[in-house]
């Protein structure tokens, strides 16, 4: 049905945010708020290049999501990384990181204006229609895309050595560090990683549907959703969640009125944290120690 | 009269039994001391019995009254103190205000009567001076405007056990009340101990080190794996082979 | 002159919402993201029922406080027992959650169009039309905000606020029934933020969902922090700060949008700059776990 394809395509969005978030948070135990404009910087340093400067449209993309990458790890190298030395708490990270977010955020409303730009060029695709289904090209490249870099990042978690280490510090930062795992390494890693996955979003998601400069923080908001509720560090969970927000928004749409997609996806986090706050596939928070 | 027992508590972490169908009955006055090698479940006793773990099955009576499912703040108001372990003490206010917090019956902590001040001055007043006393008691009044984080190790035990007595508290349960300190402040805490009784303080605590045991326990409960193996006076339990080997063990 | 009066009611308005969040933030080490939709939930219901109920200015500011008291309840009785970081996620569904009220609820609220025409306050036949009244009355509500949270700090009740803050377990071991300790702040917050939004909607006449999002919340949390945390007057500095920061701006000839932008920038790299050097900020006393 027409409304499970769109509600894939927003999922799809959600999957590769929320994959970096999730990385980035089993690896660092804190919520890192500025993915959002990591996602959002990818898109308009891609507009820079194509728009301002007219280089070609994969150039400009190539660029973009290397602007988000760099742009996530300078994040940790030179904010991060000095608060963990000084053993912040989790809530001074996660101030830190929404200070971040708003300085950026206005820099870039301050750039380019708030209103929505593009650097497609030519008409808006109609789309193709398959077995009654109306989708347009970049919807199926995100759909494609982000499953692709999805399975990539799996694959690499599981098999491959830097992505063991990667789940070995997640699981126990401690006990990794005595087996003589570079922390600070396997968490740059991570928000390379994160962050890129960040950028391909961003570029994706404007190819579909334009960017604003808020549009990072909605889609991480989303993200965010999709890891809470699937469960925290489980990709197949963030799957399942992002897909059941999809779902929900788009049936709501369908149903109610699109003015109350972004509600319904708060409803149905703070359902999950009332009654399982561990999402889907995860593990049970641990409360308090005694 | 009070009976403070428990009857078949069960709980278990994964595949970890921590307890092992736990009964016991506290004695109503003197001082128990509860014994056993390193995972035998006593702290997981005393937390079941504090309400701060849910055991898996079993009940615990305080007077007749069910207390098995209780919240700890309702518990520890029936007249139930405890310390802890890893010492636990609101380190970035002063020793005087640590004290002040444990006070029962504050009115001042309703948010109404905080508001319109009707005799919160004098209700103040009242338990700062009782505050006072206790900290005389423990010798640490000229600390008591110091952050408590200034005070050594061994003073923020002090510190600890001067708030359980604050609280009123009928029975007293100590997780390892002398462990990690100086020698002096420990035998200050053992007289100490050694008093409540005699002020109609039951006190229970957690222990490895026998000598201590020996020097003011009147009855000795002895726990493994999660069961409990032996009780008795402490001239008799600790006399037997088979407790000392499962410390040797 | 007229516009130096301005920009004190302005102060005198977000001193009364920093102090009550502070209460929460600085005084219980809990923070929340939703304190704009409280603001907006006064602001709407004063305007709502001075224009359509005809409802006086003392009795609208009476029921905005009463709702949010309610919604407050409602909203953090199964949420607060949430772990730290997300209970602070729960708070961003619920500042969400009511700003699409304020947005989407069009027949009650009129959505993006807002409420114009909201009457001049009368106070027992004290008209109040100037902006010289309006700084007396706007005084008022600082001052008594200001008294209630400092009679709640000082008491026994902010003592044990301030041992929830540090160790809440310790708390329920000495018979502190912090659930309820911690549900009581949320709501005298929530009333207090309230009412700084009914002051704000007689103040300007007319309302609309943007000056509730979540960016309004997070500004507010800036104040708190730059001023500093756990401090009486630590938010009022920081309130004093933000506020005039883009009035110099804007009275030296910058548009509006821009001056917006560059304090968000400013406090958004503030923020990071205090996270990183003096998490208690200027002359707070508590820096959230540092």
């Amino acid at each position: 049905m027409q409304i499970l394809a769109n509600a894939l395509v927003s999922a799809a969005g959600y999957l590769l945010v929320g994959v970096g978030f999730s990385l980035i948070y089993t690896s660092t135990r804190f919520f890192h708020f500025a993915h959002g404009i990591v996602l959002t910087a990818g898109a308009y340093v891609t507009f820079i290049l194509k728009v301002w400067s007219g280089f070609p449209l994969s150039i400009s993309i190539f660029g973009g999501i290397i602007a988000s990458t760099l742009l996530g790890i300078g994040m940790e190298w030179n904010i991060y990384r000095p608060l963990r030395r000084r053993n912040a708490s989790p809530t001074i990270l996660l101030l830190a990181s929404l200070g971040i977010y708003a300085a950026l955020q206005a820099l870039i409303s301050l750039t380019f204006g708030s209103g929505t730009k593009t650097f497609r060029s030519g008409v808006v695709p109609t789309g193709l229609l398959i077995t009654g289904i109306r989708v347009t090209g970049p919807q199926i490249a995100i759909i494609v895309i982000s499953g692709a870099c999805c399975l990539v990042v799996w694959l690499l978690l599981r098999y491959i050595r830097v992505g063991k280490m990667i789940r070995a510090v997640a699981c126990d930062p401690d006990l990794a560090e005595v087996f003589g795992l570079n922390r600070d390494y396997i968490i740059r890693v991570v928000f390379l990683i994160g962050s890129a996955l960040a950028g391909i979003a961003g570029v994706l998601l404007t190819y579909d549907a334009d960017m604003t400069p808020m549009m990072g923080f909605r889609v991480l908001l989303m993200g965010m959703v999709a890891v809470i509720i699937g469960g925290i560090g489980e990709i197949p969970g963030i799957a399942l969640g992002a897909l059941l927000l999809g779902l929900a928004q788009h049936l709501t749409a369908w149903w109610f009125s699109s003015r109350w997609q972004d509600a319904i996806v708060f409803v149905i986090l703070i359902l999950f944290l009332l009654v399982r706050p561990q999402g889907f596939l995860g593990k049970p928070l641990r409360k308090t120690a005694i | 009269m009070e009976t403070f027992r428990c009857d078949g508590l069960c709980k278990s972490f994964g595949g970890v039994r921590a307890l092992a169908d736990v009964s016991l009955q506290f004695p109503l006055s003197g001082i128990t001391a509860v014994i056993g090698p390193n995972g035998a479940g006593k702290t997981t006793l005393l937390n079941v019995l504090t309400g701060f773990l849910r055991s898996d099955a079993g009940r615990c009576f305080l007077a007749d009254r069910e207390i098995t499912h209780l919240s700890p703040h309702r518990i520890a108001r029936l007249g139930v103190a405890r310390t802890f372990q890893d010492l636990r003490l609101i380190l970035q206010v002063s020793v005087l205000d640590n004290v002040l917090l444990a006070r029962p019956y504050q009115r001042g902590e309703n948010l109404i009567a905080a508001l319109l001040r009707f005799g919160l001055a004098d209700e103040e007043a009242r338990n700062r001076e009782e505050a006072m006393r206790l900290l005389r008691l423990f010798g640490l009044e000229d600390m008591a405007n110091e952050l408590a984080a200034e005070l050594s190790y061994g003073q923020q035990k002090l510190l600890t056990l001067a708030c359980g007595l604050a609280t009123e508290a009928r029975i007293l349960l100590l997780d390892e009340p002398v462990a990690g300190v100086h020698p002096s402040i420990a035998s200050r805490i053992l007289d100490l101990l050694r008093q409540l009784p005699g002020n109609e303080k039951i006190v229970i605590f957690i222990e490895h080190d026998i000598a201590t045991v020996r020097q003011i326990a009147d009855l000795v409960v002895v726990m493994d794996e999660g069961r409990i193996i032996a009780q008795g006076p402490p001239h008799d339990v600790l006399e037997r082979p088979e407790i000392m080997e499962v410390y040797l063990a | 002159m007229e516009y130096l009066l301005h920009v004190l009611i302005l102060i005198c308005i977000y001193a009364v919402l920093t102090v009550s969040l502070d209460l929460l933030a600085g005084h219980m080490g809990i923070l929340s993201v939703a304190h704009a939709a409280f603001y907006g939930l006064g602001a709407y219901t004063s305007a709502l029922t001075a224009v359509y109920l005809g409802v006086p200015f003392l009795g609208g500011i009476l029921v905005g406080m009463g709702i949010a008291a309610l919604v407050s309840f409602v909203v953090s009785l199964p949420s607060i027992r949430l772990h730290d970081d997300y209970f602070i996620i729960a708070t961003f569904g619920f500042q969400i959650i009511l700003f699409s009220i304020f947005n989407n609820w069009i027949d009650l609220t009129r959505g993006p169009l807002g409420i114009p025409g909201i009457p001049e306050p009368v106070i027992f036949g004290w008209t109040i039309r100037s902006h010289r009244d309006f700084l007396i009355l706007a005084t008022i509500f600082a001052v008594f905000a200001h008294l209630i949270v400092g009679c709640i700090v000082r008491s026994p009740f902010g003592r044990v606020l301030r041992a929830i803050r540090e160790d809440e377990v310790f708390a329920q071991a000495l018979g502190k029934n912090t659930l309820r300790f911690k549900v009581t702040s949320f709501m005298v917050s929530a009333a207090l933020a309230a009412s700084a939004g009914s002051l704000y909607a007689h103040y300007i006449t007319y309302i609309d969902p943007t000056s509730f999002t979540v960016m309004e919340s997070i500004l507010v949390i800036s104040m708190v922090i730059i001023g500093g945390a756990g401090r009486l007057w630590g938010p009022l500095i920081g309130a004093a700060v933000l506020v005039t920061l883009p009035e110099i701006l804007r009275f030296v000839g910058l548009p509006s949008s821009i001056a917006a932008n560059i304090r968000q920038i400013f406090y958004g790299a503030l923020l990071v700059i205090i996270m990183i050097v003096r998490p208690r900020g200027l002359v707070g006393r508590y820096g959230f776990g540092e």
